[in-house]
């Protein structure tokens, strides 16, 4: 049924823990979001996407040094973030949280539109100066780049930031107790605009470095960075939204798994042709999370008692 | 008849109603406490909404809680709520035929049970009117109306006079007195204002903290000290 | 048994009675009308380039039509119908090569089949929240649209797929045997699509209507008024899978040839973007998916005519949807549909005046 043979798998395990660090990177970024404002940003691959995209016109359209075109994803990331949040954040407040991510669902389809745009469709290569770089390690017989170490290290040392930000400074309980209960949060004085565009900032840079990092380790191409944000949505899910070291275990899983499929579903001796469907188990994994981990009551009874 | 034997529902750490006790004669019976006592939650466990860790509810020898939350409109079942349910794009007459739809096969009466339970609350004149289009007072005789069509067995009313001016109410209580020889159905209504059970309800039952402290003719439980107290913590009388 | 109280008089039973109002008699004839018109005028004033494309606006419509109905009446979201679009086709096309069925048979098998998929679909429905059921039809769509690529659509080939990858074996789907030509089509389409609204409004203004209004505005009420929940909602996914797997039929048998590519990979946006666009249209008036189907289908056409930028960049009509809704989102969701009928209703009223003062009747609000 599939092949045995574990020399096979190792190069996976690598490409998978480094996609899986910046799934769980993503998915820090969209937990915190979610958790300050309410809103499931599903833009977030589209924003990493046109920031990548960006910097590939800077750097081989322009005379800008390389390592400001990088930043310039990540600072996009965070502008265009930022801007939304602060633009549609607040008239959409108090509304359902299927608005809210509705609303980042226009935002997707304006960058979709804007990038098919500016950037026509073209092979284009990112490659980050860290991939030029690799070891070599002996023990397991694999060879790593740095941009693959950088990816794993990134969404693991965030996770821990980002938990650290949230638990011992001002502005980040301020953001715990915004998820924990709007309504007292505001009565309390804290400034709730300022703290939710901080999130917003945040997450947004987040998105930015996301997309940096899955350009160079997946491709530059605008739709198959946008439909990423899937797999980050999927351990997001898996953690219920809420554990930011769940979420980093469980983007380390998603990579994992997607990526050792590839020797499986390519094996020559499969019985079946199925080496497409490998794209869609980022799919089939949200589909499972939202089933098992995502269930509600099916009446909601009034709080108020009598 | 309703009868309740030692209903207990918990959930999360709080037991809203703790080993409740207590039959409802036929007629118009009141059900009364200070907030949280668990009265709405009770109206839940008759309406469904709320599973009890234990007890039993018979209504008219029927065990309640056998049927599904869904078929006891069918049953005969008919709930207001604290907040208006009536569908503000709809008609009057929508509004009150579609509780009629989902509890009886039969298309041939139903012009004639809406129109019936239009009269009987004096909306008949609103029957096409669209209910978001009508004043707080006559959205809450939509809400009765809804309460009595078709026949019910038992009418659950929860604070029906909620933001009514002092006359409607007493054309409420006019009115809530006249539902069970009218429709032969038992009411139990929940409410804060005194005046309004006194004056619509023969008996009374009375919880505080879910348990049940008193019942009996309403006038006599009024004046129970225990519930005096458990209500304003002082002797005064209600 | 107690007494019922008092029956009012014959006369104003008789006159509330079952009397049709003015207006709809107004409106049945101007909607009349305006079918006509579309119908016998329209293929004889249009080049065949123009037919065909108003024929995709009819076809779209009936799939607009599904998630107004799904979303507007029954408050429940999905981000799966032009996959659910794909399946019918599939289905469609596969009948009409495997059988020599006739037309409206196969479009009614796709139209059944396509329900069954979407009822499947909105099981989860029962037991998620709102943001939860439309991020897994969103993930559904994904799946076909990776899927598609793979499995293809039947174009003559043998096999359980039926397609075949050699172009001299690969076949055009075939059309009702009286409707060939672009125009008898279009005119087919048109009809298909007017009885898909009929069906539509026979649930909306009828039980099936009130019940998911009552679901809408408040689970436990419906609840306590009888309605099964349950069947409700599943009913709704049924009802517009249907509608948008007749309209996958009738999609088939459009374009002839259906390619992977038109559903696959990066058109699993289009799910969303018609999202925005049902919104845009407006979800309060089964109109709304005309408007729709005329933003998605005509408006890209006539763009592409009118400026050459819209020829080299297609797409680019995401951002004005993208804009749209947020702007339907962050204002009432009434969309662009309310203003129109208001506007015709004040002229129907202008026309009945001096027919009502006639008959003497003096009714409240209509």
């Amino acid at each position: 049924m599939f092949p045995t043979d574990f020399e096979l798998y190792k190069p996976f395990f690598v490409t998978g823990l480094a996609l899986g660090g910046v799934y769980a990177l993503s998915g820090v970024g969209i937990v915190v979001l979610y958790r300050a404002t309410g809103v499931l940003n599903l833009a977030f691959g589209a924003i990493g996407a046109m920031g990548a995209l960006i910097s590939w016109t800077l750097i081989n359209h322009t005379s800008f040094p390389d390592w400001a075109s990088y930043l310039a994803c990540i600072v996009f990331g965070g502008l265009v973030t930022f801007a939304y949040g602060v633009i549609f954040g607040p008239p959409l407040a108090d509304r359902d949280p299927l608005v809210k991510a509705a609303g980042t669902l226009g935002l997707t389809l304006i960058l979709l539109g804007l990038m098919s745009y500016l950037w026509p469709p073209f092979g284009r290569t990112m490659l980050l100066p860290t991939s030029n770089y690799s070891y070599h390690v002996g023990f397991a017989g694999v060879d790593v780049t740095q941009t693959q170490i950088i990816g794993l290290a990134f969404g693991v040392l965030v996770t821990f930031l980002v938990g650290a930000f949230l638990r011992f400074t001002k502005l980040g309980t301020a953001m715990r107790a915004l998820a924990d209960d709007r309504e007292i949060t505001s009565t309390l004085g804290v400034p709730v605009r300022r703290v939710e565009a901080a999130a917003w900032l945040g997450s947004g840079l987040i998105a930015g470095a996301a997309g940096l990092l899955l350009s160079d380790l997946v491709g530059l191409d605008a739709v198959n960075l946008t439909f990423l944000v899937i797999s980050s949505l999927a351990a997001a899910l898996i953690a219920r939204l809420r554990s930011l070291v769940a979420t980093m275990v469980a983007g380390l899983a998603v990579g994992l798994c997607t990526a050792l499929l590839t020797p499986i579903l390519f094996w020559p001796n499969a019985s079946f042709p199925v080496a497409k469907y490998q794209y869609a188990s980022p799919f089939v994994i949200a589909i499972v999370a939202l089933l098992f981990l995502a269930r509600r009551r099916v009446v909601t009874v009034a709080r108020t008692e009598g | 008849m309703i009868e309740v034997e030692g209903l207990t529902v918990r959930f999360g750490g709080v037991t809203p109603i703790d080993g409740m006790t207590v039959s409802f004669q036929e007629g118009t019976c009141g059900l009364i406490g200070p907030n949280g006592a668990g009265k709405t939650t009770f109206f839940n466990v008759l309406s469904g909404f709320v599973k009890p860790a234990t007890g039993t509810v018979s209504a008219f020898g029927e065990n309640l809680l056998k049927l599904a939350d869904y078929r006891r409109a069918r049953w005969g079942l008919r709930r207001t709520f604290q907040t208006e349910q009536a569908i503000a794009k709809l008609t009057v007459f929508e509004n009150v035929a579609l509780i009629h739809e989902h509890s009886h096969s039969d298309r041939r009466a139903r012009r004639a049970d809406v129109e019936d339970a239009l009269s009987f609350v004096g909306l008949d004149a609103f029957e096409r009117s669209a209910v978001g289009t009508l004043g707080t007072g006559p959205r809450r005789f939509v809400e009765i109306a809804r309460a009595v069509v078709g026949q019910p067995k038992v009418v659950l009313l929860d604070e029906p006079a909620a933001g009514l001016p002092d006359e409607q109410t007493q054309h409420l209580a006019g009115l809530i007195r006249e539902i069970p020889e009218r429709y032969g159905a038992l009411v139990i209504l929940v409410d804060h204002d005194m005046s309004l059970v006194s004056a619509c309800c023969q008996t009374t039952a009375v919880l505080d903290f879910g348990k049940l402290i008193a019942a009996g003719p309403t006038a006599e439980v009024l004046h129970n000290e225990h519930v005096i107290r458990a209500y304003l913590g002082t002797e005064d009388e209600l | 048994m107690p007494a019922r109280g008092v029956r009012r008089g014959v006369d104003s039973g008789a006159a509330r009675a079952r009397s049709v109002s003015p207006e709809t008699v107004v409106r049945a004839i101007l909607i009349g009308g305006a079918l006509a018109f579309v119908l016998f005028a329209l293929p004889v004033l249009l080049s065949t380039y123009w037919i065909k494309v108003l024929t995709a606006v009819a076809i779209f419509a009936v799939v607009a039509l599904g998630l107004n109905v799904l979303f507007g009446r029954a408050g429940l979201v999905s981000l799966g119908q032009i996959a659910l679009l794909a399946v019918g086709g599939w289905i469609a096309a596969r009948f009409l090569f495997l059988t020599s069925l006739p037309f409206p048979v196969v479009l009614l098998l796709a139209g059944l089949l396509t329900a069954a998929v979407g009822t499947l679909l909105g099981l989860p429905a029962l037991r998620l929240s709102g943001l939860h059921l439309a991020l897994i039809t969103l993930m559904f769509a994904g799946v076909v649209a990776i899927v598609v690529p793979t499995t293809n659509f039947p174009n003559g080939g043998s096999g359980v797929l039926g397609h075949t990858e050699s172009s001299l074996g690969s076949l055009a789907i075939r059309r009702p045997s009286i409707a060939h030509s672009d125009e008898a089509y279009f005119r087919y389409t048109v009809i298909v699509a007017a009885l898909m609204f009929l069906l539509a409004l026979a649930h909306v203004s009828a039980k099936a209507g009130r019940a998911w209004s009552a679901i809408r505005h408040s689970e436990p009420a419906a609840l306590a008024a009888g309605v099964n929940i349950t069947l409700y909602k599943l009913y709704a996914f049924t009802l517009a899978s249907f509608m948008t797997g007749v309209a996958g039929g009738l999609y088939a048998g459009n374009v002839g040839k259906l390619y992977s590519y038109q559903f696959s990979g990066a058109r699993t946006i289009d799910s969303v973007s018609l999202m925005a666009v049902v919104l845009m249209g407006g979800i309060f008036s089964l109109w709304g998916a005309v408007v729709a189907a005329v933003l998605q289908q005509l408006l890209p056409a006539l763009l592409n005519d009118w400026f050459a930028f819209f020829r080299e960049n297609p797409d680019f009509l995401f951002v004005i949807f993208g804009v749209g809704l947020l702007q339907v989102l962050v204002t009432a969701p009434e969309g662009l549909v309310t203003q129109f009928p208001r506007d015709m209703r004040n002229l129907g009223r202008l026309i009945i005046k001096p027919f009502r003062r006639r008959s003497g009747a003096a009714k409240g609000p209509p």
